[in-house]
């Protein structure tokens, strides 16, 4: 009889500061395409996958954010030394790869120390050697390998230079593997203390002095030249950051003007988002109109031909019309974090935030959350401040996420006269302006009342590296946005056909053929009167008799109760329940006749027109504080450890949602605008 | 004893020690600000605080606080 021996898999981590190049290498060994970017912490949870094939390394590749040393000061790097010392699902890794910037070894070097301290089988990855060269040095791989005593390899990720030694390296300590009898790695940083810290440091610089070498150049004019200005260089192993990048921030970071081209920068970007997208959100919507009009013009007026068009095609299109918008807020976002400025942005605004609770930190959180509320929680992990970290995740919510473009986009269509459309572009970027404003008034409410909602210890602190400036990699940038892009269709696609098949059923049934007096009356008239008919005998309407007490207040009807409620699941479902109760199915693009079926539609419990400019600025108020969306609410208990605080985050931000559209609706209707 | 905080711009001095009454203080020296090292303010903020430093080849944003604790000779 045989037994069958589970072959464990061998586990591989990676580890290294952050800027060191860790990604861009996990990218390179994994062949998959995470994005980095120019700022700490792009990384807050761990990827896992398997080598390359083509490497012909069976192992598990372990991605971790980055850390400076074992000592973690802020959740993700928690995430990372618990995913060292104690993984859940992998246990200890069998080879720790870390990565360190050869221009910055003094500082690198601290994390590798401490790694080989703690007994792991430590590989090191040398990285931005072209940084080193600008500098006229190079790192003498044999002597540090023999020094620290574990393999050291120098390794380009973006052009692949070393990393076939890198691959033989690892397959080497694969097969190396000690036995079981080994001790597992032991942690011991708990209490490291002032003094020995300094001592480790001496070690560190003594070793990178030993180990760093001029390059030696054949032409002695030049060698010459060269060791003249090595020299000093070599007495004095402080090295001078990147001069363009000082030259830059004298700039950027100007004590007067580094705020105006921060506002600049953060106006150009979004006000350019709507611009650049108009295009191509037209070619969007002649296709959605041109595939429901076809397929009613196949179909015929039958139950099933009102289902596809109606029901699937436009309730798909009038929100896939927003896409453009959405792959653009991507690809800006992700050109300005490659480049490095968003840490200057950070720190700039790292006064003003502290004020109001948060720290400089939240500045990256909640810029994504303009894409998205759930990257942008995960986002908070960089924060080591437990309270400025609850506090960022409780205001992410109010950040115009793009799951409410759609949403804007419709009611500032519906705002804009035809004759000036510029006026459009103004409307949203005020609604950005007005969002941010009121998170800052919401986060310093919060604030005040946090000593009791949110209990943690004061330790505020903001220590940020701020890297050097780079050219953003338009090639990874448009393929990051493209998978973002993707993953919201995949996300919302589904969710936004399902509730639009329930919100079609809910308003074509029971009274499918509905009896009518056709006396007198043209095709045309026939085919609205059997419309109204339909959705005034139909389950929503039933449903909407509880809704409208909610509604009337806001000068509303159930029909646009039905679609806010709809939009809890997600937010731009709004506008294809919208659209399917409004029943689009004209021969123009469907955004503009969803607008026309809008204007022409009234009140049907007062008889007035429905959307009026008031109603729908209330509406616009309405979406800038509701939280309606599940997942948010499920990302913010899972990162803040509880429901308290995505149940507070529901109840306070729908609340006032409902509050101040009543009020803008009624101080509007107040003051003569209808 | 002069500190970090009190650095005008583009002035450099060598640090000697670090306070440790700074809850950070440990990440100040993780982060490369140990004694022996010589840093220059760099930049700083609109308001004055965060401040910039250059150190061991980098760029190093600390607020004004966790500049105080190091101590320069």
């Amino acid at each position: 009889m045989t037994v069958d021996v589970v072959k464990r898999i061998p586990l591989i981590t990676l580890v290294g500061p952050p800027n060191s190049g860790k990604t861009t290498l996990f990218n390179y060994l994994s062949g998959k395409n995470f994005k980095t970017v120019n700022y700490p912490g792009s990384t807050v949870e761990y990827y896992t996958c398997k080598m390359q094939d083509k490497f012909n390394i069976e192992a598990n590749l372990l991605d971790s954010p980055g850390i400076i040393s074992l000592n973690p000061n802020s959740p993700d790097e928690e995430v990372t030394v618990n995913s060292l010392y104690n993984h859940p699902e992998f246990g200890i890794p069998d080879l720790v790869i870390v990565t360190a910037d050869a221009s910055q070894l003094s500082r690198h070097l601290l994390l590798t120390k401490q790694l080989l301290d703690s007994g792991f089988n430590v590989l090191l990855v040398l990285t931005m050697k072209d940084l080193l060269e600008k500098k006229g040095l190079k790192v003498n791989t044999d002597k540090l390998s023999k020094l620290l005593r574990c393999d050291v390899v120098i390794v380009n990720g973006r052009t692949g230079f070393g990393i076939d030694e890198l691959v033989k390296k690892i397959d080497k300590n694969l097969k190396n593997l000690k036995p079981v009898s080994k001790q597992s790695p032991t942690y011991k940083f708990n209490d490291t203390d002032k003094q020995s810290l300094f001592t480790l440091f001496t070690e560190i610089e003594n070793l990178s002095k030993a180990v760093l070498e001029p390059i030696e150049i054949p032409d002695l004019d030049k060698a010459n030249k060269e060791i003249k200005i090595l020299n000093p260089v070599l007495e004095e192993p402080t090295m001078q950051p990147d001069l363009f990048t000082i030259k830059l921030d004298r700039i950027l970071l100007h004590r007067r003007y580094g705020l105006l081209f921060f506002f600049l920068i953060m106006t150009t970007m979004f006000t350019s988002i709507f611009w650049l997208a108009d295009p191509f959100m037209t070619m969007v919507d002649d296709f959605f109109s041109y595939l429901a009009q076809t397929s009613s013009d196949l179909l015929g007026n039958t139950w099933y031909s009102h289902l596809i068009s109606d029901g699937l095609i436009s309730g798909t299109g009038s929100v896939l019309v927003f896409l453009p918008q959405i792959l653009i807020l991507f690809l800006i976002l992700g050109l300005l974090e490659d480049t490095g400025y968003l840490a200057r942005g950070a720190m700039m605004i790292d006064k003003p935030l502290s004020k109001i609770g948060l720290n400089g930190k939240s500045f990256v959180p909640m810029l994504s959350g303009f894409a998205c509320a759930i990257p942008a929680m995960l986002a908070a992990r960089t924060i080591s401040n437990r309270r400025e970290r609850l506090l960022t995740i409780f205001i992410i919510p109010l950040m115009s996420c793009s799951a409410r473009l759609p949403v804007y986009v419709l009611l500032v269509a519906f705002l804009t006269p035809s004759d000036k459309p510029w006026l459009g572009g103004i409307l949203l970027a005020s609604i950005y302006v007005f969002s941010i404003i009121s998170s800052i008034l919401v986060a310093s409410i919060i604030n005040k009342f946090s000593r009791k909602l949110i209990k943690a210890d004061d330790n505020s602190s903001f220590i940020l590296e701020l890297p050097a400036y780079r050219i953003p990699k338009l090639k990874v940038v448009i393929k990051n946005s493209y998978i973002n892009a993707l993953h919201y269709i995949k996300r919302a696609g589904p969710v936004i056909l399902v509730l639009s098949l329930i919100i079609w059923f809910l308003t074509y049934m029971p009274n499918h053929s509905p009896q009518i007096d056709t006396t007198g009356l043209n095709e045309e008239q026939i085919l609205q009167l059997e419309k109204s008919e339909r959705l005034a005998t139909s389950y929503a309407a039933e449903l909407g008799k509880f809704i409208q007490p909610v509604m009337s207040p806001l000068g509303m009807d159930w029909r646009i109760g039905v679609s806010l409620i709809a939009a809890f699941a997600a937010r731009e479902v709004f506008v294809s329940s919208l659209a399917l109760i409004f029943r689009v199915t004209d021969d123009e693009n469907i955004q503009s006749s969803l607008l026309n079926a809008m204007k022409n539609a009234t009140n049907q419990s007062t008889g007035e027109p429905l959307f009026t400019t008031a109603t729908v600025i209330g509406l616009i108020v309405f979406f800038i504080f509701a939280l309606q969306c599940i997942s948010t609410i499920a990302v913010s208990r899972k990162e803040t450890g509880g429901w308290r605080i995505p149940i507070l985050q529901l109840l306070i931000f729908t609340s006032t949602a409902y509050l101040l559209t009543f009020i803008t609706v009624n101080v509007l209707h107040l003051i003569g605008i209808s | 004893m002069k500190t970090a905080a009190e650095l005008k711009h583009g002035e450099r001095a060598r640090i000697s020690d670090i306070n440790s009454d700074n809850p950070s203080y440990k990440r100040l020296i993780e982060i490369g600000f140990t004694p022996g090292q010589e840093i220059e303010l760099v930049n700083s903020s609109v308001f004055n605080d965060p401040l910039a430093f250059s150190v061991r080849g980098t760029l190093i944003a600390i607020r004004r606080n966790e500049a105080d604790c190091i101590i320069l000779s």
